[in-house]
């Protein structure tokens, strides 16, 4: 059993990896967004896991690109050095909101999240323009790998091996046990030692750090940023209904909901081409109501039967 | 009790300091306190019914503002079908929020009563967009505005002059406050409502209709929202995504006062109006006021957190 999980693992590894010799450029290019979202969707996952509800995806990831775009712009220096700046930034502001926040109750820590997309917009749009680009944003000289789509494609594919490995790591190690006493009984878990207020902050630093690498990589690829397109309500909104779609509080929950979502948004965008929004706004509802477990709990209800 | 009454002294602390800054206010520019004032009751007559929601059935309803953008739509539809006076539509507003408010509640609120707060967050916040997309996709986002003549009417007493259709607001304030107020300790669904938010089951195990009991007060206080989403149409500008601050400030409130503090609510829009209004008259400034509210839930968090460590 083991060994077949192994190979399959393996073999949809080269697969992935391998996309780019023959594909094209359209293809590519809808992958590796879906790619994105898939991961924004696993770093979401990995929270939710750990009892706490993020809105914030969307601050973050902005973030992360504006930090990404303002180092390329005073230095010059590799973009890829730039990317991995925009992530650190958002660890280190979500380490503060953290430290902050996360000893109340969720919904506290819920309500934060959901402001600080337009808190983070508000500053962005305060800072003197000569630093932020003001409401117009910054556009960049250049995009990563003067816009080669394969060299594109394989980094969100590397930051998605990161994000889900890490995921994996999470449900397995020493952690995941900690975190899912904290899910299932806060009271047990402080009673047996466990520094839950410690955890909480570790998992929400490295979820946001790995929104913020998104976000760092999107500004790259696309080569600007501004306010209202970098903390758009999208980038929260997407990657919470693909999660739920798929099924929470696993890694391949959002990816399998990340590759429905994301082909079906292909299409739908085509269909509508604004207010589109609407159908994850009505995704989310009828998850909740209807479908807590996702597609991932259908599948395991519908094969256990048998 | 020791905590208690700590408590009891922080709050006339800050009720005391309330008044200082209100008189310092009053000496240097009295027009400031006055724009403040006016914006506190628009923030108050939003958060009170979003307090009641989350106080008696215990829910956080992240789609708050978004009803009220439904109001301002229908108060702006209203004035322009019918070409009467969009005051006019507070009464059918009124009735329309309160079938809105049955109808969502069986169908969204009920089925998430008793599972976990995060998926009635999701829930809400899921709401909140579908109806924030369908006046997108309905009346496009682009702003609409009423020309109403009284509104813009102001007085000048001295070398002060100051708008007066903003006083509606805070009429509105005390009214909905004492509105709720009286309902909920004269009135036997009232006083029923306050027992199912100290503890349902025992509000249940003497002899309470606890489900019949949310349905009214979720439905009242959609219907306040809506009504009060008229009233915000007449003076400001609507559009889709308006109501979104609104929930964040109504939550930021109630964070501050407690839930469950109806009277809270009211000190503490006053602390949030009043540095609202004096940061957005410092030249320069004015963009840094939409922080107010952030930094405020963030103190009230921190402090919130400090006493719990301290217990």
């Amino acid at each position: 059993m083991k060994i077949w999980k192994a190979f399959v693992i393996a073999a949809l590894f080269l697969a992935a990896a391998s996309l780019p010799f023959y594909t094209g450029t359209y293809l590519l290019h809808t992958i590796y967004i879906i790619m994105m979202y898939m991961s924004l969707a696993i770093s979401w996952d990995m929270l939710l896991r750990a009892g706490q509800l993020s809105f914030g995806i969307a601050g973050l990831f902005g973030i992360g690109g504006y930090a990404a775009t303002m180092l390329q712009v005073f230095t010059n220096i590799n973009p890829l050095i730039c990317i991995l700046f925009g992530a650190i930034m958002a660890g280190l502001i979500s380490l503060l909101i953290g430290l902050a926040t996360l000893r109340l109750r969720g919904i506290y820590f819920a309500i934060i999240t959901l402001a600080m997309a337009e808190i983070f917009r508000v500053i962005i749009r305060n800072l003197p323009d000569t630093w932020t680009g003001g409401a117009m944003g910054i556009v960049l000289n250049n995009a990563i790998f003067n816009g080669d789509v394969k060299q594109t494609y394989w980094l969100v594919f590397g930051i998605l091996l990161i994000t889900i490995v890490l995921s994996e790591v999470f449900n397995k190690s020493r952690i995941h046990f900690a975190i899912t006493s904290i899910r299932n009984d806060e009271i047990v878990a402080m009673s047996s030692g466990i520094d839950i207020f410690k955890w909480l902050v570790v998992i929400f630093v490295i979820t946001s750090t790995l929104q913020g690498l998104v976000g760092a990589a999107y500004t790259e690829i696309y080569g600007s940023v501004n306010p209202d397109a970098n903390f758009s309500v999208h980038y929260s909104l997407l990657p919470l209904a693909m999660a739920l779609l798929g099924g929470i509080r696993s890694t391949w929950g959002p990816v399998i909901g990340a590759i429905v979502l994301g082909l079906a948004g292909e299409y739908l965008k085509l269909l509508m081409p604004y207010g589109y929004l609407i159908i994850y706004g009505l995704i989310i509802i009828l998850v909740i109501l209807f479908l807590p477990d996702g597609i991932m709990g259908l599948i395991k209800k519908l094969t256990q039967k048998k | 009790m020791q905590i208690v009454s700590k408590l009891r002294e922080r709050r006339y602390q800050a009720i005391l300091g309330a008044i200082i800054m209100a008189v310092i206010i009053l000496a240097v520019k009295p027009e400031v306190l006055l724009e403040g004032i006016q914006r506190s009751s628009l923030y108050a007559v939003i958060a009170l019914p979003m307090a009641l929601i989350l106080g008696i059935v215990g829910i956080i309803n992240l789609a708050h503002g978004d009803f009220m953008m439904l109001g301002s739509y229908m108060a702006y539809w209203f004035a322009v079908k019918s070409g009467l006076d969009p005051l006019l539509a507070m009464i059918p507003a009124m009735l329309a929020f309160f079938l809105i408010g049955i109808l969502t509640f069986y169908a969204l609120i009920k089925p998430v009563l008793g599972s976990q707060e995060l998926n009635q967050l999701l829930l809400t916040f899921g709401l909140g967009l579908v109806l924030e997309e369908a006046a997108n996709l309905s009346f496009t986002s682009a702003p609409l505005k009423l020309s109403v003549p009284y509104v813009s009417a102001s007085l000048t007493i001295g070398d002060l002059t100051f708008g007066t259709f903003e006083f509606v607001y805070v009429l509105a304030a005390m009214l909905v406050f004492y509105i709720i107020s009286l309902f909920l300790k004269k009135t036997r669904i009232g006083r029923a409502a306050r027992a199912v938010g100290q503890n349902p089951k025992g509000a249940k195990l003497v002899g309470i209709d606890v489900n019949k009991t949310y349905l009214i007060i979720f439905s009242l206080s959609i219907a306040i929202i809506g009504t009060i989403g008229v009233l915000f149409a007449m003076r400001h500008s609507v559009f889709p995504v308006m109501g979104a601050p609104y929930t964040m400030k109504s939550f930021c409130l109630i964070a501050m006062a407690g839930i469950g503090n109806i009277t809270g609510i009211l000190w503490y829009s006053a602390l949030l109006g009043v540095s609202e209004s004096i940061i957005t008259a410092i030249p320069g400034a004015a963009g840094w006021a939409d922080l107010v509210f952030f930094a405020l839930i963030v103190g009230a968090i921190l402090i919130r957190s400090y006493q719990q460590r301290v217990k």
